[in-house]
């Protein structure tokens, strides 16, 4: 193995000019540093990608099987509440996110000719991350969770989360301030954007109060809480989902395509443009709720102007294949490629169309968002890591490709498996939002039993599941692959030593003079060097790219905070008892959220269906919000009175007694489990500490509690229940099902509970 | 006492937000202008073939059974 130019002249296209004279040695005496690559850690994070990939989808095929047939909900800690987070975690931060680190470690390096800054913090990265998903993937099922989507993780895996995320951070500037290449490619500039603006996200809506070592409450409330979280998760899709995989696609797909991208301007159009609208786009997932209207106007607009540079980065990626796509035809990597782009092209028109108002009266809720979600995780984000890690994989074992075929059957298989899932849970969102809106003939709902919308959608869920099934069955040939390949690497690796000159202070013009970089931001203006001069200092272009993505968000974000009218109060919303707080939080452990949302949206179908529409007021004592974002079930923001609460108690010991096509989970256990009643008074004291008005209860917590489930299980025991409730989980859970959208109700119907 | 949230409330601040926008626009439009300031082409292109300017190895990327067209010279 020779220096970095030898080998690659024969495959360069016929109408190649030679290299701009600053990239090759530019001056005969400068000094030729020798370095090597580490592709160790490139290795690692690539079969940890493959491991966890699987492991999220099978988990994903589980929780999709679940919704088929309830009865697959075999064990408390095996329910659909606590297994879909397990299943968006792992295949969102533990697959996309060890796919980012894949591209990121092998590309980082030869763009800034350097080896990664610090071995040790790449390995701590990487142990550090597969540490996280490990705690992940035993606290979801045991009920330890957050309830905001895809934060769900309790405080003391947060911290380890952003301990980790620094480290990275460290780790990959330090090697930007040691590159030998004095200009940083438009992948880096994707790579910096994910970085920064990931951190930022993941420590602002993680802020919360710890009410045990892994129980907190978000410092956030009701409408607050909603806006930040969803600020939050929208952006994690645009900077974890998508800036690192666009970064990557810069690098690998004119790396598999030999040829280099279709235009470099376009590129920087499209980076620029993400950074300063996707930021804006986040109250698109709140039209209609309580929401302020502007927040949710702004996020449309925004939405829909993403379009734009979205798409621009789509026509780059499939014109760098012009002139190669006979390529694709013969190359597995390129044909994911393709599809890769392609689907990052329909999720984002599918996108802004979602986002638009009138589009979101009908999406929002439905299993069209699942679907939308899914075209860009299993087409954008599973096919560009497949074709990545498949370019990778004779580079990095140092072996041909096990099967090339196989490689292809991968591709036709999951290609088939997207197409069947998006199909029938397309189909399945569209069915079931037209179902909930539709109105007979005398004006009333034309299907008011709930459970009729969600039997429409069997076949398609088991068509949903079967499409998944595909897409594993790909896996399972990627990984046999990757395996097979992996065996026939050689005894030890062979490290290629790397020749490059080290940057030197002059800036090298494009005609081979060497002239010193003016001297003063006038001078430097002057002569057009400013914008190279800001990126030679990524520290400058870091702190704008934060700068856009802060500014932004405090704009939007704090003025309901700050602006009293955005969140008017109403006087008749008491806090909970602290039995109520002790069933929400049973609410929240066993994941109710995920299925069932609180939020009533101002239309007819809506009030008629489930009662008066939800106002901002009702939540100012929500820490956090539970609004929901998928009605699998009914919404619950006004459940308080509509049925008895001997009701509540069978239909949890079994819902399938009370209602005979449902496909909730049952909760017997609840029905035996011990309430901890002296761990209550802690929970209080938190939310005390958040300003919720407490009072008395502030002292004597436990005894309240006791007094209220005590009266409780004795209307239960009247009404003909099961005796002995009164320490039960279940109690807790009735009083705060009975309490819901209460407070606003006219007090004709007579409370229960006290 | 007031608080934060009546001080702010009455501020009427309402106007910053469309100033505050106006700036996103200008510094948006700057970046886009900044990228057609002519003399710029030759870093541009250096940049594009960044990727494949490379340092990889020519390895048997498939084994030879399966390796139809790639490397045909």
């Amino acid at each position: 193995m020779t220096g970095p130019k030898s080998t690659t002249t024969g495959r360069e296209p016929a109408r190649y000019e030679p290299p701009a004279p600053h990239t090759i040695a530019p001056t005969p005496n400068a000094l030729l540093d020798s370095f090597s690559y580490d592709d160790d850690i490139v290795r690692k994070f690539l079969i940890a990608t493959f491991v966890w990939g699987l492991v999220g989808m099978l988990v994903g095929l589980v929780v999709a099987v679940q919704l088929a047939n309830p009865a697959m909900n075999v064990a408390p800690f095996l329910t659909f509440g606590r297994l879909r987070p397990l299943h968006t975690n792992a295949v969102i931060f533990a697959f996309a996110g060890n796919a980012f680190f894949t591209g990121a470690y092998y590309s980082t390096q030869r763009l800034l000719k350097t080896r990664m800054f610090s071995d040790g913090l790449s390995r701590f990265h990487f142990w550090g991350w597969q540490a996280i998903i490990v705690s992940a993937a035993i606290t979801l099922p045991l009920g330890f969770t957050q309830a905001k989507e895809y934060a769900e993780l309790e405080w003391p895996i947060d911290i380890a989360i952003a301990v980790v995320w620094v480290a990275f951070a460290v780790n990959f500037f330090g090697t930007i301030a040691r590159r030998r290449e004095r200009h940083l490619y438009v992948a880096l500039w994707f790579y910096i954007a994910s970085i920064v603006t990931v951190a930022i996200l993941h420590i602002f809506n993680n802020l919360s109060i710890p009410a045990g070592p892994f129980k907190s409450y978000s410092i956030y409330a009701g409408v607050q809480d909603a806006f930040m979280q969803w600020w939050y998760g929208h952006n994690a899709v645009a900077f974890f989902l998508t800036t690192p995989f666009l970064g990557m696609m810069y690098y690998f797909l004119p790396k598999a395509a030999e040829r280099p991208v279709f235009s470099y301007k376009l590129s920087i159009l499209h980076f620029w443009t993400i950074v300063f609208m996707y930021i804006w786009a986040g109250p698109h997932h709140l039209h209609y709720t309580a929401l302020p209207e502007w927040a949710s106007t702004l996020g449309m607009l925004f939405s829909v102007m993403l379009w734009m540079p979205s798409w621009g980065g789509m026509v780059n990626g499939l014109l760098t294949l012009r002139g190669a796509w006979h390529k694709v035809v013969e190359e597995p990597v390129l044909k994911f490629f393709v599809v890769a782009i392609t689907a990052y092209g329909m999720a984002t028109f599918e996108g802004p169309m979602l986002s638009i108002k009138s589009v979101n009266a009908l999406a929002h809720y439905t299993d069209w968002i699942i679907a939308h979600v899914h075209t860009g995780a299993l087409g954008w984000n599973g096919f560009l890591t497949f074709g990545m890690i498949y370019w990778l994989l004779p580079r990095l074992f140092q072996a041909p490709l096990y099967s090339k075929k196989l490689a292809e059957a991968h591709f036709w298989v999951a290609t088939f498996g997207i197409l069947l899932y998006v199909v029938a849970i397309y189909s399945a969102g569209v069915t079931q939002g037209l179902m909930w809106r539709a109105f007979d003939e005398t004006g009333r709902l034309a299907y008011p039993d709930f459970v009729e919308t969600v039997m429409k959608l069997m076949p398609m869920y088991w068509m949903r599941a079967a499409g998944g099934t595909l897409y594993i069955v790909g896996m399972l040939l990627f990984g046999y692959n990757i395996l097979m390949t992996w065996r026939r690497r050689p005894a030890s690796y062979e490290v290629p030593v790397i020749q490059a000159p080290r940057l030197t202070k002059e800036y090298i013009g494009g005609n081979g003079h060497v002239t010193p970089a003016p001297a003063g931001v006038w001078a430097r203006f002057v002569a057009m060097d400013w914008h190279r001069a800001w990126e030679r200092l990524p520290v400058t272009f870091t702190v704008l790219t934060a700068v856009a993505v802060i500014v932004a968000s405090l704009f939007e974000i704090l003025p309901t905070f700050l602006i009293r009218s955005n969140v008017p109060t109403i006087a008749s919303v008491k806090p909970y008892t602290p039995l109520e707080l002790a069933g929400r939080d049973v609410y929240i452990a066993e994941g109710c959220f995920n299925c069932h949302s609180q939020m009533i949206r101002p239309f007819r179908h809506e009030t008629e269906r489930y009662g008066e529409y939800s106002k901002p007021g009702e939540f100012v004592y929500d820490h956090p919000f539970l609004w929901g974002s998928r009605r699998i079930g009914p919404d619950l923001a006004r459940e308080g009175g509509r049925y008895p609460n001997l009701w509540h108690v069978r239909h949890m010991e079994d819902p399938r007694a009370i209602t005979q096509k449902s496909i909730m989970p049952a909760y017997p256990h609840l029905l035996k489990d011990p309430l901890d009643f002296a761990g209550i008074q802690r929970r209080v004291d938190v939310m005390a500490m958040l300003g919720v008005p407490y009072g008395d209860a502030v002292n004597r917590a436990p005894e309240m509690a006791r007094a209220q489930a005590d009266s409780l299980a004795k209307a239960v025991e009247g009404e003909g229940g099961p005796k002995g409730l009164q320490d039960k989980q279940i109690i807790a859970l009735v009083a705060y099902l009975q309490r819901l959208g209460r407070d606003i109700k006219a007090p004709q119907v007579a409370r229960s509970t006290p | 006492m007031k608080s934060l949230t009546d001080v702010v409330s009455g501020a009427g601040l309402s106007v910053y937000a469309e100033v505050a926008l106006v700036i996103f626009l200008i510094a948006f439009l700057g970046i886009v202008v900044s990228m057609f300031v002519p003399g710029r082409r030759r870093m541009y292109e250096h940049l594009r073939r960044l990727p494949i300017d490379g340092d990889d190895a020519a390895l048997p990327l498939y084994r030879e059974s399966e390796d139809s067209s790639l490397r045909s010279e």
